[in-house]
């Protein structure tokens, strides 16, 4: 009876002893506490010639979710743990939304990766939650008179540079030259012209082709990213210099008006819903005449309507009148971060180093050919690079957005990295003010003005 | 020894309770605790400092248009959703209680709604009601229902009525299984005794049926109440609150703040008011449950 007691008793005291086993393992604790001391030595030792021998783990997210790109990555991480065997890389993948969840809601509690990628905008907030390292030694080491200066400066913030590109691409306006063809049209050079051509098409095909889709949904950010090419293409932008949203501006309630006339005349009703993969799944599969996307939109068609690769082509983004010169480009300059907390930044520094030898960048780029536009200036020139089918194929797209990325910035950082430029593009507000003026028919002012305070209340609160 | 004995027995005791214990206070607790907590504070997602903010996130989030506007949909989603699951579930309770052959067959179809997670649902239903590739729409126009494609998602009309089919589709099975276990707990011999009586089949339904379901009924509402009003990745994948704000419910609502404002004092204080009220709503609940169970089948 007693031996049952104590049994009982220490049964009773295992099951506390894993409950508490259980609440102490800290989710992001590094697994490698027996290698590796924490310090952030250089990798070169002091005194000596031989290079320092890095040691111990690291997490690397990305999200580049689709096949080709991934295995790229992977493969370049295998390759650099044979050459550095004390070295183990763990590569996590999300896609785009999931990564922006996972990492606020993770940097609260410490549970972020050492090394990222990371979209422009996310770039300014995590700067702004002091969440990342300064790359200058890095991007000094790689070479800083290597990288475009554009996407260097995008990532600058009180004379750091936070972020190392890892490639660009721009938004461009995306059309097929078969249905060009069909209607005797030319490629549009102006938002008139635009509209007309589309308006054309869209009568032409009696539905089975839509003029031109403008996506609204509140869960993306479409809307914000039309609206801005038009007020870019006016010289404008929605925030001002000294971080303000400017919805009410002549050139905003031209974009405005211009956009709901789109939709209304040659839009399917349904993409006042649609965010961006809705959007660009209606030209993959040959139902939208004229679109606004980077070169990703090749890889899209190829895999969905192979037969339509010859009719398939972009031009630069139309301009307000005829003979303007068009600068006012959406880029996205997509880089690679090193996280704060991160216990072993000098084996990141030396990955990402690794990552920019020809062997490893050039295939990583032609996993999306044309798609992923090199950070590096010398990459354009690259024998291996130029002969791929696909960028010889789409050559006239790689010169159009290439140029494209010369003069674009991500939304609302015109002016640098901002944390009002993730807000913009993240809370939905310029999609509802359409929404609202489309179907509860609201005056485009009234609504604009709206949109405008809301905005620049957010703007507010995230400064508190 | 007599006295040792004892205590080493309320110690054991206590012990394998406690882990138990620890679970609940971590899971339930502490979640509900931090969540005043941060009410009353001004709680970013990703800054580590915060002060004490007092009622301000309260007073912000009760003087919010878009609040108002997302509690009376999240109201109206509640309300009709609920409605719709009983009545659907309940009627394909006493069919399927009716047929003879082939009971449990359709039974498990009918569940499979639940079978799937709400992500294959919603681009499911977001892919057959397409308002440009659409299955339903090209359809209703083929047989001549209507002249133009219908745009389920997208017109203040139908956007509300079409999410609220899909709701009721996906929910009414859960009532029609547990009610159908509930048919199946009565004794025939009442049903026998009420006709040799005279008593007609609404007669049955009201003094037989009606007292032994009830309960069971009336516990699937609190629990559907709960749910429903909770609801958000089915509202969220497919229309994101969308359009113009018309199917934006209080999760949705919650969740922008928090997670796209990262203003999680200001989301604490919606969660906390959400939690409020559904306690109202459940205690009222239960009180209506209580009486039902006391009064029982005669």
């Amino acid at each position: 009876m007693k031996a049952k007691k104590i049994l009982s008793l220490v049964l009773s005291l295992l099951m506390l002893l894993s409950v508490f086993t259980a609440c102490g393992t800290q989710a992001g604790e590094p697994n490698d506490t027996a290698t590796a001391p924490a310090s952030s030595a250089p990798a070169q030792s002091e005194g000596s010639s031989e290079p320092a021998k890095l040691s111990g783990d690291i997490i690397f997210w990305h999200s580049f979710t689709q096949g080709p790109r991934m295995e790229t990555l992977q493969s370049a991480a295998d390759a650099f743990m044979k050459q550095n065997p004390g070295v183990k890389i763990t590569i996590e993948t999300f896609s785009w939304s999931d990564f922006y969840t996972k990492w606020t809601t993770g940097l609260a509690s410490g549970n972020v990766p050492d090394m990222s990628t990371a979209q422009p905008g996310h770039v300014s907030e995590m700067i702004n939650a002091e969440a990342i390292l300064p790359l200058d030694d890095l991007i000094n080491s790689i070479g800083r008179e290597r990288f475009y200066e554009a996407p260097l400066t995008e990532m600058t913030a009180d004379g750091s540079t936070y972020a190392v590109p890892l490639y660009s691409h721009a938004q461009v306006m995306w059309y097929r030259k078969d249905l060009l063809q069909k209607y005797n049209l030319q490629v549009p050079t102006t938002w008139d012209e635009l509209y007309e051509a589309a308006s054309i098409i869209n009568k032409g095909e009696g539905g089975a082709v839509f003029g031109c889709s403008v996506p609204m949904g509140t869960n993306d950010m479409m809307a914000t990213r039309y609206l801005n090419f038009y007020v870019r293409s006016a010289g404008e932008t929605l925030i001002t210099k000294d971080g303000k949203a400017n919805l009410t501006s002549q050139a905003a309630i031209d974009g405005i008006n211009y956009w709901v006339k789109m939709y209304k005349n040659n839009s399917p009703s349904d993409s006042i819903n649609y965010n961006v993969l809705d959007q660009a799944t209606l030209y993959y599969q040959g139902k939208n005449a004229f679109d606004f996307n980077s070169a990703f939109h090749i890889s899209g068609v190829e895999a969905n309507r192979p037969d339509l690769m010859d009719y398939i082509d972009c031009a630069p983004m139309p301009t307000i009148k005829k003979g303007d010169a068009q600068t006012g480009y959406e880029t996205s300059n997509i880089p690679m971060v090193i996280w704060k907390n991160s216990k072993h930044p000098e084996i990141s520094k030396a990955f990402i180093e690794y990552l920019y030898q020809p062997e490893n960048y050039v295939p990583f780029l032609l996993s999306v050919p044309v798609g992923m536009l090199p950070a590096i200036k010398e990459v354009v020139n690259d024998a291996t690079f130029n002969s791929n089918a696909t960028v010889q194929k789409f050559n006239n797209a790689l010169n159009v957005i290439s140029n494209a990325v010369g003069y674009g910035t991500a939304i609302g950082m015109e002016y640098g990295p901002r944390v009002e430029a993730g807000l913009i593009t993240s809370q939905g507000v310029i999609e509802s003010m359409f929404q609202d003026i489309i179907l509860n028919g609201t005056d485009v002012q009234k609504a604009a003005k709206a949109a405008e305070d809301r905005l620049n209340e957010l703007f507010e609160a995230a400064k508190e | 020894m007599n006295k040792h004995k004892k205590l080493l027995s309320k110690i054991t005791a206590f012990s394998f309770v406690l882990p138990a214990i620890l679970v609940v206070g971590l899971l339930l607790l502490y979640p509900v605790a931090s969540s005043i907590f941060y009410s009353f504070t001004s709680k970013n997602l990703i800054k580590t400092t915060y002060k004490f903010v007092g009622l301000k996130n309260y007073i912000k989030v009760l003087s919010d248009s878009t609040f108002i506007s997302s509690f009376l949909t999240s109201l109206k989603w509640t309300i009709f959703s609920l409605i719709g699951q009983v009545v659907v579930g309940f009627t394909a309770a006493l069919a399927l209680e009716h047929i003879r052959r082939g009971k449990g067959f359709y039974r498990t179809i009918l569940i499979i709604p639940w079978a799937f997670p709400s992500i294959v649902i919603a681009m499911s239903w977001k892919w057959i009601l397409n308002g440009v590739y659409g299955f339903v729409p090209i359809a209703l126009v083929k047989l001549g229902i209507f002249s133009e494609i219908p745009q389920f998602f997208t017109t203040k009309e139908f956007v509300f009525a079409t999410l609220l089919f899909i709701n009721i589709w996906f929910g009414a099975p859960l009532i029609m299984v547990n009610v159908l276990s509930a048919l199946q707990t009565i004794p025939k011999d009442q049903y026998e005794a009420a006709r040799i009586d005279g008593a007609t089949s609404l007669q049955q339904f009201r003094y037989i049926t009606l007292p032994h379901i009830s309960v069971v009924v009336g516990l699937l509402v609190v629990l559907r109440t709960i749910w429903v009003f909770n609801n958000f990745d089915l509202i969220y994948l497919i229309t994101g609150g969308g359009p113009a704000n018309l199917t934006q419910t209080v999760p949705i609502y919650a969740y922008n703040v928090g997670w796209g404002q990262k203003q999680l004092g200001v989301a604490s204080a919606v969660t906390v008011l959400l939690l409020v009220f559904l306690l109202v709503i459940c205690a009222i609940y239960f009180r209506i449950l209580n009486k039902l169970e006391k009064e029982g089948p005669q």
